[in-house]
């Protein structure tokens, strides 16, 4: 019972915080099974959760495809924090580059990541090149925007204080830029979790036989909802779960950019 | 040519003032704008361990003046000189220390390590000077805060943090742009006591920049007296208060009578 105790209030805890919005998804799929069963609604428009849940485990090659859409979404994703990053240095440190080249990656994020698709096939193949270089694309923008934010956002004054001191623009950039620039570069870093992943699925959705979107476009042309559901489920674990990662590491990271944010307010 | 290297515990030499401002003039040029001329003819000199205050309105060139004193800018005309040398050199030596009117305080270094900064960009991060930077937070009553974070520390306590970083390095010069006006007022009197103390334990020049009168004349020994459009001094009044000072000379017939002069010659209250 001594044992026993701790582990209830916990679990009272849990159910106070997340209960609610458990008790609806489960009201939500089981109105949805039972409308779906009573009305007869055919499977091909909308199939019950039960027949969804079935499509799991019947579905040939689920998790090959998934883990490959997963590594094109992240290795773009890593591309851009990779080179995007450089670029906002140099952004930030150079007047050329922010009046020259920051113009046309800010324009750029109006083209359509669709039209862009078919060009990148066609340069780079059928394999995961293409779709890496979109989720790249799509994700770049967001993070050479906020990181260089982030970068010419440091205070004046410190950098001033720096400056007499006769420290070097590396020093400066190092010890001030940089940390001062995290918190906005994990906001770059939250918004392009989700874009990889859109990156990679369009990418899929134009060539190659492989990743999630091909098979999203395969079990369209079958007219195999279930799947269809599968796949969305399966994106949406995998976009939430990459977004907690991120926000999980920038808690960790930057324990000081709550308490900044709290003290302006 | 040969000009004697800045020092920063400068016995000899009495003769030659700490700091000396020529004709200095100051015109910002940006492409569009008509010229702004921000202050002209400059011209004081402040001795070894002086205290000098310059006060007056908002934009009347204040900032102008520090950033030419501490070499972060050259006037467009006049001299400035530090110990009969160039702003540059004094610079080199790393013989200026900043206070602000906020903290400033890099929000991921505890007090301490914030307090340990102008040392590790300077590179003279050796015993004695990290012994000296807890000396100083010791001083100031921080010792047992200095792994504390900014956002754990109070707004004086964060001032105090910046006021000791200022002088970790140990710099010979102290350039002190509003340090106190962003304090409520009880802080900021207590502070202006501490800040004494300290000033009479570390041996420093400084130059205080501030729109309280009466902080003015409490702390420094001389108080410029500057008017805006373009900025000029007007006048240069002497403290004549004793040193140390003490809080109760707020209360004193000449300190209310110095207060009174240097609120007359500002004209503007």
């Amino acid at each position: 019972m001594a044992k026993g105790a701790p582990r209830n209030e916990r679990l009272r805890d849990f159910m106070e915080g997340y209960g609610p919005a458990i008790i609806f998804l489960i009201v939500v799929l089981v109105v949805w099974q039972i409308v779906t069963t009573a009305l007869e609604i055919p499977e091909w428009f909308i199939p019950s959760p039960i027949r969804i849940a079935q499509a799991f485990t019947t579905t040939k090659f689920l998790w090959k495809h998934t883990w490959i859409t997963l590594v094109e979404a992240l290795s773009g994703f890593g591309l851009s924090m990779v080179v995007g990053t450089l670029m906002a240095a140099g952004i930030a440190n150079s007047r050329f580059l922010e009046r020259g080249v920051f113009p046309y990656i800010s324009l750029s994020t109006s083209i359509p990541i669709a039209a862009t698709a078919p060009l990148l096939i066609i340069w780079m193949g059928h394999d995961l090149k293409p779709k890496i270089a979109l989720a790249m694309i799509i994700t770049f923008f967001p993070i050479v925007a906020n990181t260089t934010r982030g970068l010419i956002s440091a205070d004046y004054r410190m950098i001033r204080m720096m400056r007499a001191l006769n420290a070097s623009t590396w020093t400066i950039f190092r010890k001030i830029q940089i940390p001062t620039a995290l918190p906005y570069m994990f906001a770059g870093f939250k918004v392009s979790t989700s874009l990889c992943l859109i990156g990679a699925v369009v990418g899929e959705f134009f060539g190659g036989d492989t990743g999630l979107g091909y098979l999203l476009v395969l079990a369209e042309s079958g007219m195999e909802t279930p799947i269809v559901f599968v796949v969305i489920a399966i994106l949406a674990v995998c976009g939430i779960s990459m977004f907690q990662i991120v926000a999980y590491l920038e808690r960790r990271l930057i324990f000081w950019a709550s308490q900044e944010l709290a003290d302006q307010q | 040519m040969v000009q004697e290297a800045p020092t920063s515990n400068p016995s000899a030499a009495s003769d030659v003032p700490c700091i000396s401002l020529r004709d200095v003039e100051m015109v910002y040029r940006s492409r569009g704008k008509p010229d702004f001329l921000a202050v002209k003819d400059i011209t004081f000199d402040i001795q070894e361990r002086e205290l000098f205050a310059l006060v007056g309105p908002t934009g009347c060139g204040k900032s102008t003046i520090l950033l030419c004193v501490s070499g972060l800018l050259f006037p467009t005309a006049g001299h400035v000189e530090i110990r009969g040398g160039p702003v540059g050199e004094a610079k080199s030596a790393n013989q200026f220390g900043f206070i602000f009117q906020d903290p400033v305080l890099l929000p991921w270094r505890t007090a301490i390590d914030n307090v340990r900064l102008p040392l590790e960009v300077t590179g003279t991060y050796d015993g004695e000077q990290v012994n000296r930077c807890l000396e100083l937070l010791d001083f100031v009553g921080l010792k047992k805060f200095q792994d504390l974070y900014p956002h754990e520390l109070s707004g004086g306590m964060r001032q105090r943090v910046s006021i000791v970083r200022a002088l970790a390095h140990d710099p010979s010069i102290l350039l002190l742009d509003e340090p106190f006006s962003a304090l409520d007022e009880i802080t900021k009197r207590r502070l202006h006591v501490e800040f004494l103390d300290l000033w009479a334990h570390e041996q420093k020049t400084g130059v205080l920049i501030t729109h309280d009168l009466y902080e003015a004349v409490f702390m420094c020994d001389r108080v410029a007296v500057m008017s805006p459009n373009p900025g000029i001094i007007k006048e240069i009044i002497e403290v004549t208060l004793p040193r140390p000072r003490t809080k109760e000379m707020r209360d004193s017939d000449e300190f209310h009578e110095l207060t009174r002069y240097v609120r007359d010659v500002l004209g503007e209250f």
